[in-house]
């Protein structure tokens, strides 16, 4: 009750088009809570990658990115459920997988992206950035945020928990409502 | 007072009547009168610097003296980018002008401070049927009634540049977004319909004319890491499973029809022809989607939608261009779980096998559709020339790894395969010959081509904040009402250099190429061709995931120390001993 309260309160001061797609990118979310696996997305990546993540090596700067890596069953197995996921809305949109970093509170990583190419937050090539408040939120308090910061843009994000209950991940469904053809293509 | 100077191609001037520092060598700089030599079906280039000490306005004309029969100048005005890093001016991108060109010193839209020197790119064509003579021509620049003029001569050699160069330089880019942001007097009046309209195809086709003309070829990717394929870059798909086809080629056919028939290169001087090489959007989520990876309808999506374009291919009598399976994704872009570019980690290796064999199975054996399946290959590239052997057919090579794997190229074309390598243009703040080492370095290694990996990436601010160039090769054209792009000066030389060396090794036909590719090393930076390999060092036998970049940069610069600086008349000693050759088999 309390999750369906706070994402009516956040729909509120949307406009019709917005506010029926964050209405299906919150079905969508509250579903990928419940479908993705918490311990699969642990295993995505390697504890190799995210130890080479921050290192430093002012005479190899390229160092993160050619050493990061990836366990391809897990990584392809949530690859599709999130696929799946997306293809619960009647128009494009992309369910992304983040997760936060063991050591690093401050820092959030994005781990799986899909056919849209579309998020609210990747910097693009980003391997780690900053926290995002809403995902820190979504991280500590298991609610569903839904944020429309940039223009013509809805995200909603949801926790992902593993077999211990924990929330590990969380993945933002999103979409734009003019989408842009060409962006990303590169 | 007005003065008209000339400089030889590798000299660029600065716009305060010197020569900009990079490029400065003892024994040569300005000089009052030309003697230049040219082969047929090729380009003579030089510089010329209308010189003026007081702000004033000026006319510049270069004329043929009597009959020049086809013989061609094209003239251009060189912009004086200010670059970020040394607070410099460098010339690049060149302005095509009409004559008489008039204007002022300081040229009014480049505004350079105290600019006393305004530089001009000269190129005379000598097309393949020209006959062979002695030329002459004028420069003449007037200004407040008094002229300057400057004498040139031009001596033709019966000797023509074959039409195939002996390297292929390729231009890579990725996607078509940028075209709106560079050419905002179009994309700005068409706003929404700009991506389907004419003038988006005729810019597209207008870089691969650019291209094709400087003796190169361009290739755009129309993917991106995650599998998002542009619309203008693919057919449109409908259905699913076994119900998956093509529904729409339009959007598809306006853009690379004209390619792949040739008809976008109309009216160039080097005529029709289809493009020879072009990227295919096949990706891991594109014809077939991901979620069925593994899945009996992954293989059916891609083998079905793979087949129709190879029966859309022959049907159109698109067998001219070589149509290449490649995977630019990486794993660090979290869009998939491989690298399918530079792959670092032997274990990727299967999903190559395992698209080989969905490509073989969507090939009728009989095809006369060239389909090829590229890699770029760099760390796992020796274990792929082994794994992938008859999968891989298309190898464009990391250089550093290619550098001690001497073998490599004589084995890969040995068994068929098509092999390049690639790096970046050189900014404009190292010397203008150091463009000329890779097109050199590719024919030394007996590679067949070069990708320059982005070439139309000029930064926010060119003009007037450059950041040197090293993702650019040419401009756009729009700030000068140009609806394409225009050329660079390294473009120009790099052209040149491509012909001079085509020519050269079409001279092995009369002298051992061993002895061509021996002269050519030490004339260029005093090497010998076996310089330009390095052993194979002792980390290429551990697994190249353990192997970091500064070890691999270690490791290989015994070869790339001599390319570190290329004097500025390198590529001028190379070019008199390829007209010294032309010049004996008169």
């Amino acid at each position: 009750m309390k999750t369906l309260l706070l994402t009516a309160v956040l729909l509120v001061p949307l406009a019709g088009a917005e506010r029926d797609m964050a209405r299906e990118l919150d079905d969508i979310a509250r579903v990928a809570s419940v479908m993705v696996e918490g311990d699969m997305c642990q295993r995505i990546v390697t504890p190799r990658a995210l130890d080479y993540m921050f290192k430093v090596d002012p005479h190899d700067p390229w160092a993160a990115g050619d050493n990061y890596e990836v366990n391809d069953e897990a990584f392809n197995a949530m690859k599709k459920t999130l696929i799946r996921l997306s293809r619960l809305a009647p128009f494009p949109c992309d369910v992304n997988l983040w997760m936060p970093i063991a050591g690093h509170p401050d820092k959030v990583r994005v781990v799986i992206r899909n056919a849209n190419e579309l998020s609210q937050f990747w910097p693009w090539a980003a391997l780690f950035q900053d926290m995002i408040p809403q995902m820190k939120q979504v991280l500590e308090t298991g609610q569903r945020v839904t944020v429309t910061e940039k223009r013509g843009w809805v995200s909603v994000l949801a926790p992902v928990y593993n077999s211990l209950g924990d929330i590990v991940a969380l993945v933002e469904a999103v979409s734009q409502e003019r989408l842009d053809p060409q962006a990303n293509v590169k | 007072m007005v003065q008209l100077e000339a400089a030889p191609e590798f000299l660029r001037p600065d716009p305060f009547g010197g020569i900009v520092a990079p490029d400065r060598t003892s024994g040569a700089g300005f000089v009052r009168a030309l003697s230049l030599e040219g082969a047929r079906g090729g380009y003579v280039s030089f510089h010329l610097a209308v010189k003026r000490n007081t702000p004033g306005a000026y006319t510049l004309t270069l004329q043929f003296k009597g009959d020049a029969g086809k013989l061609k100048v094209d003239l251009f005005r060189e912009w004086f980018h200010f670059t970020d890093s040394d607070k410099q001016y460098y010339p690049d991108a060149l302005i095509p002008v009409e004559q008489p060109y008039r204007s002022r010193l300081p040229e009014p839209d480049n505004r350079v401070p105290r600019q006393t020197a305004q530089a001009f790119w000269v190129d005379l064509w000598i097309p393949a049927d020209a006959v062979p003579d002695t030329y002459h021509a004028r420069a003449v620049v007037e200004a407040d009634g008094t002229t300057s003029a400057l004498p040139i001569q031009l001596k033709v050699w019966p000797a023509v540049i074959p039409s195939e160069d002996v390297m292929l330089m390729d231009h890579n880019s990725y996607g078509t977004s940028w075209l709106a942001e560079d050419y905002p007097a179009i994309s700005g009046k068409l706003g929404d319909k700009f991506f389907k309209s004419d003038e988006f195809f005729h810019l597209i086709h207008a870089y691969h004319r650019i291209f094709y003309e400087h003796r190169g070829i361009f290739h755009q990717l129309g993917y991106g890491h995650a599998g998002k394929v542009g619309p203008e870059f693919a057919p449109v798909l409908e259905g699913s499973g076994r119900r998956r086809h093509i529904a729409d080629w339009s959007l598809y056919d306006r853009h690379y029809g004209p390619l792949f028939d040739g008809s976008a290169f109309a009216g160039t001087r080097r005529g029709v022809r289809p493009i020879p090489f072009v990227y295919l959007p096949v990706n891991p989520e594109w014809p077939a989607s991901f979620v069925n990876w593994g899945e009996p309808g992954y293989e059916t999506e891609f083998v079905n939608v793979v087949s129709e374009m190879e029966r859309h291919f022959r049907e159109k009598g698109w067998t001219g261009t070589h149509f290449e399976l490649f995977f630019n994704h990486k794993k660090r872009y979290m869009g998939f779980s491989w690298d399918g570019d530079e792959v670092r980690f032997p274990v990727d290796t299967h999903y190559f096998l395992e698209y080989g064999r969905l490509l073989k199975r969507a090939l009728p054996p009989d095809t006369p559709v060239k389909f090829v399946f590229r890699s770029d290959a760099s760390w796992d590239m020796e274990h792929q020339f082994k794994e992938l052997a008859g999968v891989v057919n298309m190898w464009i090579c990391a250089r550093d790894v290619l550098s001690w794997l001497p073998r490599a190229p004589a084995m890969l074309r040995g068994r068929g395969d098509v092999v390049w390598f690639y790096s970046g243009p050189p900014v404009v703040t190292q010397p203008v010959s150091t463009i000329t080492q890779f097109p050199l370095e590719g024919w030394m290694w007996g590679v067949g081509g070069f990708v320059d990996w982005l070439v139309t990436g000029a930064g926010p601010d060119p003009w007037f904040h450059f950041d040197g160039g090293g993702t650019a090769l040419v401009y756009p054209g729009d700030r000068f009402g140009i609806a394409g792009p225009i050329p660079s000066v390294r473009l120009k030389i790099q052209r040149n250099a491509t012909e001079d060396l085509t020519l050269l090794a079409d001279f092995a036909k009369r002298k051992p190429l061993d002895e061509l590719t021996a002269d050519a090393a030490r004339l260029y930076n005093h090497t010998t061709p076996a310089e330009w390999w390095n052993p194979r060092p002792a980390l290429a036998d551990q697994p190249p995931y353990e192997w970091s970049g500064t070890e691999l940069e270690e490791v290989t610069k015994p070869a790339m120390k001599p390319l570190e600086h290329i004097e500025p008349d390198a590529w001028s000693r190379v070019r008199q001993y390829v007209m010294q050759l032309a010049a004996e088999g008169k």
